[in-house]
C-alpha cells in the first residue's frame, strides 16, 4: 500500500515537472511593436464567436500573410468575458491586444484603451459607431448590432384574427384586463396594453381554451441584460433613465408604470412563473417548448426558433414584430484596442482591416450581424433578421445615456428594480431606490 | 534522548516548505489585497489614488452589503447544520459491509466531483419549467409550483446546497470513522437497543474533532458560497439571495470597483477571525487527545 | 440470513440517498444524449433516438480541443495534491507534534480559507504574472495548491492529533529518527485522513473556475472553463454542456475509486489496534 502511495507522489511530482514545460504568454517589444507579430483577440461563443473564427482564419490565411502578423482568438463565456477583461484591465496586463466591448460598458473601460480616430468608420451605421464614442474619441469599432423584437406565434395569432368565437373571448378578456373592449390586432400593430391583453389571452389563468399556458415570459432575473429588455417598456411610455437636465428620473410616474406593467402581467400569472429566474435561454426554452405564444426577446434569438432541428415543434410558426412599445434598446459588440498592449501597430492592421465591408461579409456570412448597412442588405438572403434589423435601428432604437459609471448603472438597476418587475417589493419603494442609486452614479 | 534534540533542527525543516510556500503565494496576496482596499482602484480610475477609509465608509452606507452579510450567515449556519447532520447519518449507514458497496460509495461522492460552476446549469437544466426533468416530474403528480418563483426561491438554494455537500462532510466524517476501532462500532450496530446509546456516549465524543472539523471546512466554504446561486439567479430578486461572495464578485467585476471589492472581503475577514481560534482549539488540541 | 437481509437493506437505503443527491447527473446524461430538437421539447418527452452528437461535440467537434483542456485539468489537479501533500505533511506535523507554530498555523490557515477567492483575483494575476506564469499549468497549481493548502492542513491536525505519542516514541526508542519515524509510522496512520485530503484537493482543484478564468486564457484553460464555451451569447447549448459536464467528472471519479480502496480498507483502524 505504501508503493501506491509513492506511485501516485511520483505521478504527481512528474505532472509538476511536466507542467513547467507549458508556454507562458508569448511576450512583445515595445509599446507599438514593429507591426508584426502575433496578437490575441477576446470574444465570447456565440454567433459572434463563430464568425469571428472565420474572419481569423481567413485573415491568418491571407491577409495576414502580406501584414506579418497572426491572430489568436481566446473564447471565454458570455458572463464571464467583461469580468475576466476588467482584471486584466485592473492589472494593466499587456496579455490581450483586442479586447471585446460593448457600447453599454465602453465609458467603464476607456480608462484603459487607446482610441482608434485613424481607422476608417465610414461603412458603419452611424448610430453604432457613435454609440462606441466617450468623450469625443473612438473608442471601440462595432462587430455586430444587438436590439429587440417582438417574437411571436403566427399560427396562434393568426387563428384568433380569423375566428369569430376567438375574437369574442378576446373583447371579453380586454374589457377585463384594460377597462375597455379590444379587437385583437396583428402583432406589428401591438401597444403595450395589446401586448398586456394578449399576454391575458394566451394564459390558462384567464382563457381555458388558451392553446399555450401562459402569454409570454418576462425576462426578469437580477441581471443587467434584463433591464435593457425593460427599459424598451420606459421608453415606450415615454420615460428614460434621465431627464432633460440629465438627473436621474426612474421616481415618475412613466417608470412606475413600467414596473407595474411587468408585475401586472408576472403576478397575475400571465407570465410564466419562472419569469422570476428567467433571461434568454429560459424565454428560448419558454417559446420552443410551446408553453407561451410571444415574448420580448434578442434579434439573435429568432434563427434558433425557425430551425426544425433546433425546435421541432415551433420552426416556422415563429413570426417577427417591432417592439410593442415602439421602441427598441440598440447596442453594438465591438472590438477595441488595449492601451497597454506591446503590439498595437500589428493589431491596428487587423483592426483597419474588420472595418473593411470584405471583412464584414465574411462575418455576416458566418452568423454574425454585422453594423455594416451595405453588408447587411447584400446578405438579406442569409438571415431574414437582417432586413428588420437595418429597419428597426434606423426608425426605433434608441440608446441609454452613456456615462462612466453605466455599465454599473444596469447592474444595479437590475438589483432594485428585478424584485418590483415580479411583485415581491412594492413598486414606489423599488422606483424611489433605483432613482436614488442611479443620481449617485451618474454624479460620480 | 537523541530524538528530543534532533526534533527542535527537524522541525524547522519539515516546516520550511509551508513557510516559504506561505511568504510567496499567501503573504504578498493578502498585503496586496488589503493595500488596494485603502485605493480608490476601479477601471474608470487606473492610476488609483490614495484614499484612506473612504472604501470602508462606503461599505457601510450600503445596504446591499448589510442584507447579503445577514443572508449568507443564515444560509451558511442553515446549511451546515443540515449537511453535518446527514453526512454524519450517512457515514454511520455506510460504515459497515454490505454488498455493493464500492460502487456505491463512489456515487455518494459525485456530487462534489462537478465543478459547482457546471452544477449550477444543470440545475437551471432540471429546474426548468419549460424542458426541466423535475418540474415535468411534479406536474405529472399534479403539482405546479413554479420552483424560481420568488417565495420558494431560498427554499430552492437552501436544498440544492444540501443536494451538493452532503457528499462533503459524509466523506471527512466517514474517514474519520476509520481510525476508530471497529468492534466498537459492530457492537452498536448489533444491539439495537442500545444503538442510541452507544452513539451518544460512545461515538459522538469520540468523533467530535473529526465533526467539528467537517463542520467548520464545510461553514466556512459555505460562508464563500457563490457559483450556484450566482448561476441560478444572479442575486435576486432583487438582492433576495445575493451572497457576500457574489456581492464581492459583482463590485469587482460589473462596477470595476476593485477597491470597494477589497474593504469587503477585509471587513469578512475581520469580523469572522475571532471565531477561529475558539474553533481551532476543538479540532487540534494536542494535550486534549486521551492517552 | 436475517443479517444478510439487513445488508442488503443497508445498500437498498444507500442506493436510494445516492439516486437521490446524483438527479442532476443522471439528469445530465440524460440531456447528452438527446438530440437538440427534443430537449427543446420538455423534460419528459423520449424518443428513443439517442444521439453521441453532444459527447462529439464536447470532444472537439465543436471546434474547441477539448482533449488539452482535459489533460490541463488532470495535470492541475494531479499537482496540486502532491504540492499540497508535501508541503502540508511536515508543516502540519512540525506544527501539531513538535510544537512550532500549532495553533498559530491553524489559525492562519481556517483564516484565509474565509476570504472570498475574488479577494486574491487581482493580487494572483500580478504575482502569477510578475514570476512568468501566466496562462501555464505550473501557476494554476501554485494558485489551487493557495486555495487547498488550509483545507488539508486542518483535515491533517484533527488527524495528527488522534496519533497516539506511544506509537511515535516507540519508533524512535527503536532507533528511527524523526524522519524516518514520520514516513514509516505517521503517514501510514494516518492514510485515511491522506486520502480523504488527495480526493478532496483533486476534486476542488479540478473544479476551481475563478482562478482558472483569471489566470489561464489559452494554453492552460481547464475544462471547466473550456466547458463554459457552450454558454453562449445565443443560449446555453444544453445537450453540449451536459455532455461535457458528465465527461468532465470521470476523471474525478476514477481517482475517487482508486483513492477509495486505502479508505475503505480500514487498515488504519487495525493499524491502531495493533
Amino acid at each position: 500500500m505504501k508503493k501506491q502511495v509513492l506511485a501516485v507522489i511520483g505521478a504527481a511530482a512528474l505532472a509538476i515537472g511536466g507542467a513547467g514545460c507549458s508556454p507562458s504568454t508569448p511576450g512583445a517589444a515595445g509599446a507599438s511593436g514593429d507591426g508584426t507579430g502575433l496578437i490575441r483577440v477576446v470574444l465570447w461563443p456565440g454567433p459572434e464567436g463563430d464568425a469571428m473564427a472565420d474572419v481569423v482564419d481567413q485573415y491568418n490565411s491571407g491577409q495576414g500573410k502580406t501584414d506579418g502578423v497572426e491572430v489568436q482568438m481566446t473564447l471565454l463565456s458570455r458572463q464571464d468575458t467583461f469580468s475576466k477583461e476588467a482584471t486584466l484591465m485592473a492589472a494593466k496586463s499587456s496579455e490581450q491586444d483586442i479586447y471585446f466591448v460593448a457600447s453599454y460598458n465602453v465609458g467603464q473601460f476607456a480608462a484603459s484603451l487607446t482610441p482608434l480616430n485613424s481607422v476608417d468608420a465610414s461603412h458603419y451605421f452611424p448610430a453604432a459607431i457613435e454609440g462606441l464614442q466617450y468623450q469625443g474619441e473612438q473608442y471601440a469599432l462595432p462587430l455586430d448590432v444587438s436590439n429587440h423584437f417582438l417574437l411571436y406565434r403566427k399560427d396562434l395569432i393568426d387563428s384568433l384574427l380569423s375566428d369569430s368565437a376567438q375574437q369574442a373571448m378576446y373583447k371579453t378578456i380586454s374589457a377585463k384586463v384594460l377597462g375597455t373592449v379590444r379587437a385583437p390586432k396583428p402583432a406589428d400593430q401591438w401597444d403595450l396594453d395589446d401586448f398586456k391583453a394578449m399576454s391575458a389571452y394566451f394564459s390558462k389563468t384567464e382563457n381555458p381554451d388558451s392553446p399555450t399556458q401562459y402569454g409570454t415570459i418576462l425576462q426578469s432575473k437580477n441581471l443587467l441584460y434584463n433591464v435593457m429588455l425593460w427599459d424598451d417598456v420606459l421608453w415606450g411610455l415615454g420615460g428614460s433613465w434621465t431627464d432633460a437636465d440629465n438627473k436621474a428620473a426612474l421616481d415618475t410616474p412613466e417608470a412606475q408604470q413600467a414596473v407595474q406593467f411587468y408585475a401586472d402581467i408576472y403576478t397575475k400569472k400571465w407570465a410564466s412563473p419562472d419569469s422570476a429566474q428567467a433571461e434568454f435561454p429560459e424565454t428560448q426554452a419558454a417559446i420552443k417548448s410551446g408553453s407561451v405564444a410571444f415574448a420580448l426577446q434578442w434579434s439573435a434569438g429568432f434563427a434558433e426558433l425557425n430551425d426544425p432541428a433546433q425546435s421541432p415543434d415551433v420552426a416556422g410558426k415563429i413570426a417577427i414584430a417591432g417592439m410593442p412599445g415602439g421602441k427598441t434598446h440598440v447596442h453594438a459588440l465591438a472590438i477595441a484596442l488595449n492601451k497597454y498592449s506591446r503590439n498595437q501597430a500589428a493589431a491596428t492592421k487587423f483592426l483597419s482591416y474588420l472595418a473593411q465591408p470584405a471583412a464584414m461579409d465574411i462575418y455576416a456570412k458566418s452568423g454574425g450581424i454585422p453594423a455594416m448597412p451595405q453588408v447587411l442588405s447584400d446578405n438579406q438572403g442569409i438571415n431574414p433578421v437582417f432586413a428588420e434589423v437595418a429597419n428597426s435601428i434606423d426608425k426605433y432604437g434608441y440608446a441609454e445615456p452613456v456615462f462612466p459609471k453605466s455599465f454599473d448603472a444596469y447592474s444595479q438597476l437590475a438589483e432594485d428594480l428585478s424584485g418590483a418587475w415580479v411583485g415581491s417589493t412594492p413598486v414606489a419603494d423599488a422606483c424611489a431606490t433605483a432613482n436614488k442609486n442611479l443620481e449617485a452614479l451618474l454624479a460620480s | 534522548m537523541a530524538v528530543r534534540s534532533q526534533a527542535s533542527r527537524a522541525r524547522w525543516v519539515l516546516i520550511s516548505p509551508l513557510l516559504v510556500f506561505a511568504a510567496v503565494f499567501v503573504a504578498y496576496p493578502v498585503f496586496q489585497g488589503v493595500q488596494t482596499s485603502f485605493f480608490g482602484l476601479t477601471l474608470q480610475n487606473p492610476s488609483a489614488p490614495w484614499v484612506g477609509l473612504a472604501n470602508y465608509a462606503h461599505l457601510f452606507a450600503s445596504q446591499t452589503f448589510g442584507g447579503a452579510a445577514r443572508f449568507t450567515i443564515l444560509f451558511a449556519v442553515l446549511v451546515t447544520t443540515v449537511e453535518v447532520v446527514l453526512g454524519f447519518g450517512l457515514a454511520v449507514l455506510v460504515n459497515r459491509q454490505f454488498p455493493g458497496k464500492r460502487v456505491v460509495f463512489s456515487c455518494l461522492l459525485l456530487p462534489i466531483m462537478i465543478a459547482p460552476a457546471l452544477l449550477g446549469i444543470m440545475f437551471r437544466l432540471l429546474l426548468n419549467g419549460d424542458i426541466g426533468l423535475v418540474p415535468a416530474l411534479l406536474g405529472k403528480v399534479g403539482l405546479t409550483v413554479s420552483l424560481f418563483a420568488p417565495g420558494s426561491v431560498i427554499p430552492l438554494i437552501v436544498g440544492l446546497d444540501i443536494v451538493q455537500w452532503t457528499s462533503f462532510t459524509f466523506l471527512v466524517i466517514y474517514s474519520g470513522l476509520q481510525s476508530f476501532p471497529p468492534d466498537l462500532l459492530e457492537a452498536a450496530q448489533v444491539d439495537c437497543a442500545g444503538a442510541w446509546r452507544t452513539l451518544t456516549a460512545i461515538i459522538l465524543p469520540i468523533m467530535s474533532p473529526v465533526i467539528f472539523a467537517a463542520a467548520f471546512l464545510r461553514l466556512i466554504d459555505a460562508l464563500r458560497t457563490f457559483d450556484v446561486i450566482y448561476v441560478l439567479t444572479g442575486g435576486g430578486p432583487g438582492t433576495m439571495t445575493t451572497t457576500l461572495s457574489i456581492y464581492v464578485y459583482k463590485t469587482a467585476f460589473t462596477s470595476g470597483d476593485f477597491g470597494v471589492a477589497s474593504a469587503a472581503s477585509t471587513v469578512i475577514l475581520l469580523v469572522l477571525i475571532p471565531f477561529v481560534p475558539f474553533v481551532v482549539r476543538r479540532i487540534a488540541r494536542p494535550e486534549g487527545r486521551a492517552k | 440470513m436475517k443479517r444478510r437481509r439487513r445488508l442488503w437493506g443497508t445498500t437498498a437505503a444507500v442506493v436510494v440517498i445516492a439516486l437521490l443527491i446524483n438527479v442532476p447527473w443522471l439528469n445530465a446524461i440524460l440531456v447528452s444524449v438527446k438530440p437538440t430538437g427534443d430537449i427543446a421539447r420538455g423534460g419528459l418527452f423520449f424518443a428513443f433516438s439517442p444521439t453521441l452528437d453532444h459527447y462529439a461535440n464536447a470532444l472537439g467537434m465543436a471546434g474547441y480541443p477539448f482533449p488539452r483542456y482535459f489533460l490541463n485539468s488532470v495535470l492541475i489537479a494531479l499537482g496540486s495534491v502532491a504540492l499540497v501533500l508535501l508541503i502540508g505533511i511536515p508543516g502540519t506535523y512540525a506544527a501539531i507534534r513538535l510544537g512550532l507554530g500549532g495553533r498559530w498555523v491553524m489559525n492562519t490557515a481556517s483564516g484565509l480559507r474565509l476570504l472570498p477567492a475574488i479577494f486574491f483575483a487581482v493580487p494572483y494575476f500580478l504575482l502569477i504574472a510578475n514570476i512568468g506564469l501566466l496562462d501555464s499549468v505550473l501557476g494554476l497549481i501554485f494558485a489551487n495548491t493557495f486555495l487547498n493548502l488550509p483545507l488539508g492542513i486542518i483535515l491533517l491536525s484533527a488527524a495528527l492529533k488522534d496519533v497516539p505519542v506511544e506509537v511515535e516514541e516507540a519508533a524512535w526508542i527503536d532507533g528511527a529518527g524523526i524522519y524516518r519515524g514520520l514516513v514509516a509510522v505517521v503517514v501510514p496512520l494516518i492514510a485515511p485522513t491522506l486520502v480523504a485530503v488527495s480526493v478532496l484537493v483533486f476534486i476542488f482543484s479540478w473544479n476551481d473556475y475563478l482562478f482558472a478564468l483569471v489566470l489561464a486564457s489559452y494554453d492552460a484553460m481547464p475544462i471547466t472553463l473550456g466547458a463554459a464555451n457552450f454558454v453562449t451569447s445565443t443560449g446555453i447549448r444544453w445537450g453540449d454542456i451536459s455532455a461535457a459536464t458528465v465527461l468532465s467528472t470521470l476523471p474525478p471519479v476514477l481517482f475517487a475509486v482508486f483513492a477509495q480502496r486505502f479508505l475503505v480498507s480500514g487498515l488504519s483502524a487495525g493499524a491502531v489496534k495493533g
